[in-house]
């Protein structure tokens, strides 16, 4: 068995050597940050207490919102020929979340009593329900993702259990994400000294819903084109083009209501007035509006693996743009202070995005994520 | 009981600092080694050690400097966004006016820094297990019936503690009884729902750096949609089961009846 392990070790795709050497040294500097503190491995401080690393976790939240649009669509919808994304993207979402987990941990001042939050509830608190949630949802996308274990093993009994309650996993894993995707949100209402006004809003817990949905879908987008280049596996690209017709409708709906919120409150002039703050508003209105807009409205583009891949790219870097402005560039300065990541803080982080990249490959290679491979071999397995 | 409060007046205070020492004391705080930036100012600003600070104003006055000095700590406000943002619930407002802090519950998240529109939580970034820390209105003195270190010590009574409803009278009366030496507003009466340290003042708070903040607490609305969020889940879950239901049941009739017109088919 370990031989076997050490020989597949370097049968894996040339790329994939440089993302295990990162993850390995990510995971060194992180584990000497929960050895000697925040202060010393960190540029984090009094005026900033938050840095890059709540801004990516933002960001991997939203971008794993795949997870629950795609099961909406294919299980309550019922369209099936989304169907066969299902594992994958699941497997993105499963992986985003472990991630997010992960660089909480390096956060926390006191990691050790991260369990605090199950025996010390505070309901008023939107960073309480977007831990229970994201606890929960963790627990739900395994369950969801459990039956490509249990068939790889077997078990055939556990597999028709989780068969059976696919429909209410679906509902519960949807009413789930609703809530702490808009909870994550709901986080800056409390903000409203400290966020510019082209942030904040007390629609923000709607607007960080709605760009979650559109931020999975890209991550459907992208995720299924890599697993076509790398391991040359992957969905028909009808199938996304089907998917990705939605996307300037959930894009459109979402800046409805941002720039509907700021005409509402007479702050639509700050658009243009504020400086560097309108720099970074309007690159989000071209990254997560007008381009990827007009991108997916071509049926040209939709159909073309790599076309649609690069306009998913530009709607995760929109809606990483805006999750890393409402976390950081987008605050007020405090006089005193200034905030720019340190090395460790950028290796820590990537060596978690790494170990994700490691984990979501080698999963692509040995695991069954598209059905359609087995179909025959697995009656049980087929469509629900 | 009732709430109480400090009252600061900030024309009184002469920059003794007696305070911010007696605070050091009290809360067993170690000192920090001095730094020289050209203030008196010392340490440069509050951190995870001090949980107060005399600021050393420098303003310009008909062609003349004055000094100014601000005691800046925990304002103890009336609906503290940091208790209501507190993962854990380690931050909690008392009847009697503090916001206490339970260092055994605390995770060293971070929201409550951003969350306090004064950003007074400071967090101890030179520890392996760090947490935030906060002026804490000397809780234990103020249940054996004594009354907070800093106002205890103050030289020139500046510093005033009683009932909120009595500062607020002490503050009103001291500003309409000596016309024209202070402005004509009461910081922390009406600031986000209204704070537990109050202070009066000759000069413009803006001028002393303290923030122009609206009455109305951020938490009002937070709790609001906070509260809502379950309810909008929930409404959720039943709505996609409705869906699922009848999508689900149209999709079967539609199956039936294919089937029924095939067998009625092959009948023929």
């Amino acid at each position: 068995m370990l031989s076997k392990i050490w020989k597949e070790a370097f049968r894996q795709p040339l790329w994939f050597y440089p993302f295990v050497a990162l993850a390995i040294f990510g995971t060194g500097v992180g584990l000497y940050r929960l050895v000697v503190g925040l202060g010393p491995t960190t540029n984090l401080n009094d005026g900033y207490p938050w840095g890059i690393w709540i801004g990516f976790d933002l960001f991997m939240v939203a971008f794993s919102g795949g997870a629950f649009t795609l099961a909406t669509i294919v299980y309550i919808f019922q369209i099936e020929e989304l169907h066969k994304a299902m594992r994958l993207t699941v497997l993105t979402g499963l992986l985003g979340y472990l991630s997010v987990l992960a660089i909480l941990a390096f956060d926390l001042g006191r990691w050790d009593r991260a369990y605090h939050f199950v025996i010390y509830p505070n309901i008023n608190s939107a960073l309480f329900e977007v831990s229970w949630c994201i606890a929960i949802y963790s627990t739900i996308l395994i369950t969801e993702f459990s039956p490509v274990l249990f068939h790889k093993l077997g078990w055939d009994r556990a597999l028709a259990f989780v068969k059976r309650i696919t429909i209410p996993l679906v509902i519960a894993g949807a009413s789930l994400s609703t809530l702490h995707q808009s909870s994550l949100g709901s986080m800056f209402l409390v903000m409203s000294h400290r966020l510019h006004p082209l942030w904040y809003s007390p629609f923000v817990s709607l607007l960080f819903f709605v760009s979650a949905i559109a931020a999975g879908m890209a991550t459907i987008v992208c995720a299924t084109t890599l697993s076509f280049v790398t391991f040359k596996r992957s969905l028909d690209q009808r199938i996304i083009a089907e998917l990705s017709s939605y996307l300037p409708w959930a894009l459109g709906f979402y800046w409805v209501l941002r720039l509907g919120e700021l005409l509402g409150a007479g702050e639509f002039a700050l658009i243009w007035s504020s400086g560097n703050y309108s720099l970074l508003f309007l690159g989000e209105v071209v990254l997560f509006g007008v381009a990827p807009m007009v991108l997916f409205s071509m049926r040209s583009i939709r159909m073309n693996r790599w076309a649609s891949f690069l306009s998913g790219q530009v709607v995760l870097f929109g809606v990483l743009l805006n999750r890393f402005n409402t976390t950081w560039l987008g605050f007020l300065p405090v006089e005193g202070y200034q905030y720019t990541p340190s090395w460790m803080e950028v290796a820590i982080q990537a060596g978690v995005l790494a170990a994700t990249v490691v984990v979501y490959s080698l999963a692509a290679h040995y695991l069954p994520l598209f059905e359609d491979e087995h179909h025959q071999a697995q009656p049980v397995m087929a469509k629900s | 009981m009732e709430n109480h409060a400090v009252l600061v007046d900030l024309s009184k205070c002469i920059g003794c600092r007696g305070c911010q020492v007696a605070c050091k004391q009290w809360q067993d705080l170690p000192g920090l080694k001095t730094q020289n930036t050209g203030s008196y100012q010392n340490p440069p600003r509050r951190n995870a050690k001090t949980y107060m600070l005399i600021e050393f104003h420098e303003l310009e006055k008909a062609n003349q400097v004055q000094w100014v000095f601000a005691k800046r700590q925990c304002m103890h406000c009336n609906e503290p966004a940091c208790a209501s943002a507190c993962t854990v619930g380690a931050l909690i407002k008392r009847e009697d006016g503090p916001v206490v802090y339970d260092t055994e519950k605390c995770i060293g998240c971070r929201y409550c820094m951003y969350a306090c529109p004064f950003g007074v939580p400071m967090f101890e970034w030179d520890k392996e297990f760090s947490l935030v820390s906060k002026c804490n209105f000397c809780v234990d003195r103020l249940d054996s019936g004594e009354q907070p270190s800093c106002t205890k010590t103050c030289p020139p009574g500046a510093l005033k503690y009683g009932t909120r409803e009595a500062m607020l009278d002490v503050a009103y009366n001291r500003i309409y009884t000596n016309p024209g030496k202070y402005i004509k507003h009461v910081y922390g009466e009406r600031e986000v729902g209204g704070t537990s340290w109050l202070y009066i003042s000759s000069v413009p708070f803006e001028d002393l750096g303290f923030p122009k903040l609206p009455e109305r607490s951020d938490v009002e609305l937070s709790h609001t949609v906070m509260h809502l969020t379950p309810t909008i889940a929930g409404g959720m879950a039943l709505a996609l089961s409705g869906l699922y239901w009848v999508i689900n049941r149209r999709r079967q009739a539609e199956k039936l009846a294919a089937e029924s017109t095939k067998e009625s088919h092959d009948a023929k």
